[in-house]
This record gives C-alpha cells, sequence and structure tokens, in this order.
C-alpha cells in the first residue's frame, strides 16, 4: 500500500513529553515527542474511546488519560491494563523544522 | 468523532485549561518515595506503640491507631498505584501496587480492571460492578460495609472464583478475554502468598503476624471504609455528572495523608490522570465548578448513616445526594 506524508504542525508546537492531536481524513491520530525521537499512533485508545493527546506522555510511553492504560510509543504496544490491544503506529519525520505523519493514501 | 464516555469531566460538565492539566499531571518519584517514606515512619511509630501497650488496656486504641495506619494507606496507595499515578518509574510503581494489593486484598490487574469499568460508569445501577451495597443503603447494609465484612465477602469470592477460573460474570464482562489467564495466575500467586503466611505461623507458633498485621488489618478495615462509603453513598445514581454521584470533602493534614488527597474524590473522577500530590492544586482550579466539599470525615460519615437510618424509619425519601451546585 502506498503511504503519502502529511503535514501535522511545526516541531516546535510540540514539546518535550507532549503530544498533540491530527486529524485526517475522518481519523484521528496522536503525534508525540518523548524526547527521543518523535511518532504517531492511532488516536484513540485500544481500551476506550479517549484520546491519547490527551494523555500523560513519560518517556517512551503514553498513559491514556481516562484509566492510564499504558502504550510504548515507539512501536504501539499495550503494556499497561487495562490496555491490553496494540495501537496502530505510523512512520513520522521531521523535516526543515515540521513534523510530517505518514498514512495509507487511500485514506 | 464522539470522545464521551458515560462519566468524566465532558459528561459533569466540567472544563479546565488543557496546558494546566498537563502541568498537574506531570509524574514524578519524589511525592511517592517522599509518602511511602512518610508512611513506613508512620507504621514503625504506631507498631512500636502497639508493642509497647501489649498486655495492657492501651493496647485497644493502639491498635486501633496501627491498624488505621497500616489499612487506609495501603488502600490509598495501592488505589495511587493502580491509576499508575504514584510513582514515575514504573517498576516502583508496580512493585508499591503489589505490595499495597496484599494489604489491601484484591489482585493489580483486577483492580485496574474493575476500577477502570467504576470510572467510565461512576455510581451507575447495573454497570459500575464497584457500587459495592445494594442501594438505598439499608442499615444491614450499612453495618456490612462499615465493619469491612462486606469488602472481605467481596475480594474472597472473587479471588477463590478467580484462581479457578469460574469468573463472575461481572469480571467476564469488564475483562479483556486475553487477560483472565493473568487475573487467574495473580489470585493463585495472592492465595499463595496468603498461605505461605498462614503455614508459617500456625507451624512457628509465632504471634506477631496475628499482632502485627491480620488484627491490625481487620480493625484498620473498618478505618478504611470510613473514609472509602463516604466516596458515593447517598449521592445521586445513574447520572453522567460526576458532582452529583460523587462527594468531595474536606478534612485536616492527617486524614489528607492517610488518604493520599483522596478526599478530593470529585476531582479525582474528573481527571483521574492527575496524581494524588497534585489534587488539592486542581481542586482549587475547579473551585468555581464544584460544589462545597463536605465537612469532615466523621460529620460526613453521621450525614450517611442519618440518611440511611431516616429512610428506614420513613422520614426521608430518596438519596441525599441530590443537591444544588
Amino acid at each position: 500500500m502506498t503511504q503519502a506524508w502529511h503535514l501535522v504542525c511545526k516541531a516546535d508546537q510540540i514539546e518535550e513529553e507532549e503530544a498533540r492531536r491530527f486529524n485526517y481524513a475522518g481519523k484521528t491520530y496522536a503525534v508525540y515527542n518523548t524526547g527521543r525521537g518523535h511518532y504517531a499512533s492511532d488516536g484513540m485508545c485500544t481500551h476506550e474511546k479517549a484520546h491519547l493527546a490527551r494523555g500523560v506522555v513519560v518517556g517512551d510511553f503514553v498513559e491514556c488519560p481516562l484509566h492510564q492504560g499504558r502504550f510504548h510509543i515507539p512501536t504501539g504496544k499495550a503494556k499497561g491494563a487495562p490496555a491490553c490491544i496494540d495501537l496502530k503506529t505510523y512512520p513520522v519525520k521531521v523535516e526543515d523544522g515540521s513534523i510530517f505523519i505518514a498514512l495509507p493514501q487511500d485514506e | 468523532m464522539s470522545e464521551v464516555t458515560a462519566t468524566d469531566a465532558q459528561s459533569s460538565g466540567v472544563v479546565c485549561d488543557e496546558r494546566q492539566l498537563k502541568t498537574l499531571a506531570r509524574r514524578s518519584d519524589v511525592p511517592g518515595l517522599r509518602h511511602l517514606g512518610l508512611w513506613i515512619l508512620m507504621l514503625v511509630g504506631s507498631g512500636w506503640l502497639l508493642h509497647l501497650s501489649l498486655g495492657g488496656a492501651a493496647v485497644i486504641p493502639a491498635l486501633a491507631l496501627f491498624g488505621t495506619a497500616l489499612t487506609v494507606p495501603a488502600y490509598s496507595l495501592s488505589h495511587e498505584c493502580s491509576h499508575g499515578t504514584a510513582f514515575r518509574t514504573r517498576w516502583l510503581n508496580e512493585s508499591v501496587l503489589w505490595l499495597t494489593s496484599l494489604i489491601y486484598m484484591e489482585g493489580p490487574t483486577m483492580r485496574r480492571y474493575a476500577h477502570a469499568r467504576h470510572h467510565s460508569y461512576t455510581w451507575m445501577q447495573g454497570k459500575d460492578v464497584q457500587m459495592p451495597f445494594r442501594t438505598p443503603l439499608t442499615p444491614k447494609g450499612w453495618l456490612l460495609e462499615i465493619s469491612g465484612i462486606g469488602q472481605y465477602l467481596y475480594d474472597a469470592e472473587h479471588m477463590a472464583r478467580n484462581a479457578l477460573g469460574r469468573f463472575h460474570p461481572d469480571v467476564v464482562d469488564f475483562t479483556p478475554p486475553s487477560e483472565l489467564t493473568k487475573l487467574k495466575w495473580e489470585a493463585r500467586a495472592m492465595l499463595a502468598i496468603y498461605a505461605a503466611g498462614a503455614t508459617a505461623t500456625a507451624l512457628s507458633g509465632a504471634l506477631w503476624p496475628l499482632v502485627y498485621l491480620v488484627v491490625p488489618r481487620l480493625v484498620g478495615g473498618v478505618a478504611m471504609q470510613l473514609f472509602t462509603i463516604i466516596q458515593h453513598a447517598e449521592m445521586e445514581e445513574n447520572t453522567p455528572d460526576l458532582r452529583r454521584s460523587t462527594r468531595s470533602f474536606a478534612t485536616n493534614r492527617v486524614g489528607r495523608f492517610l488518604y493520599a488527597n483522596m478526599n478530593h474524590h470529585i476531582e479525582h473522577h474528573l481527571y483521574p490522570r492527575i496524581p494524588f500530590h497534585a489534587l488539592p492544586k486542581l481542586g482549587e482550579a475547579l473551585r468555581e465548578q464544584l460544589p462545597q466539599p463536605s465537612r469532615g470525615l466523621f460529620a460526613t460519615n453521621l450525614e450517611v448513616l442519618r440518611a440511611v437510618a431516616q429512610r428506614t424509619f420513613g422520614k426521608r425519601r430518596g438519596l441525599t445526594g441530590e443537591r444544588a451546585l
């Protein structure tokens, strides 16, 4: 499946250990700055409907704001109950001071 | 895309600046380590008083003091750790969670899933699995809860059923199928630890586990229930507004320490990602939007008991919690 890069925001708009919501074509994503890199995942927690951009980023992990289910940001793996289903992740690049997310072409 | 869940800040019509929430939500090990250190000091101090009191009349208040010092923080710290908010360092959080869960007597994973359901559907009949008693509360129900017997029966039933793999329908409902095996082995591990302790005690003839663990835990269970029963008892049911279903109360420094600031219970339910040490600041930030906290631990318990008594004797209908905001 082909992918296309989409501009999310300026890199300095996401501070270290923060996340930002990105909506595109009817879907929502969370874009993270862990301090060690920028990453992106599906926006909604896989446990219940809460947006992870409102969650707490702790190092390489994000905690859902609702029940503090934990995910490893770079891999999307669920690492703490009540989260047990992994998040889908997406490639991210930082170019010329801006963050881009790669999404499947038809999204 | 709708993100409204059953009970949270949005469903309650409460707003707070996101930047402020992010600041308040920041994780740190320092407050949790300080809290843990003070708890250990409290246990050593009150345990020493208990030791000195053995054999005399002073053993009763000493037992009540030590039991309270053991059980109430075990509850509040295990609750905080189950949210993952007590410490920034995960292994520290999980270690303290396990230790305090052994005292509180509920498996960590079971706690996380049951408590998540409680947060999603706070005080909603048929959905909130942590509604511990039939409502309206009867005098018998109140006694069962305040004595701690209600909790022991609930925990014993679930731990036994989980260990056998014969899960209660509620547990099957709120636990993803892939996690049920974990629940089973966790219950087995806890029961094995309890059995090993009991066996070692019986074989050695040592009394200290009874004197410093079992009996204080039972006595302290009453103190714990005084804190926890007023979280939601006699508040409005089946409402998405946490300000109607949940109670915050004012208490002194000792109460706030024992309860890890969970007297800010409405605030905790509105934003569960805020760690215990930041709850007073959150309370300040939300003050204009929240009802006045109830007066004191004992006064609030009397309020609940009065409502139960008045309803039993036909002088009051409905719940006490329906009040103007």
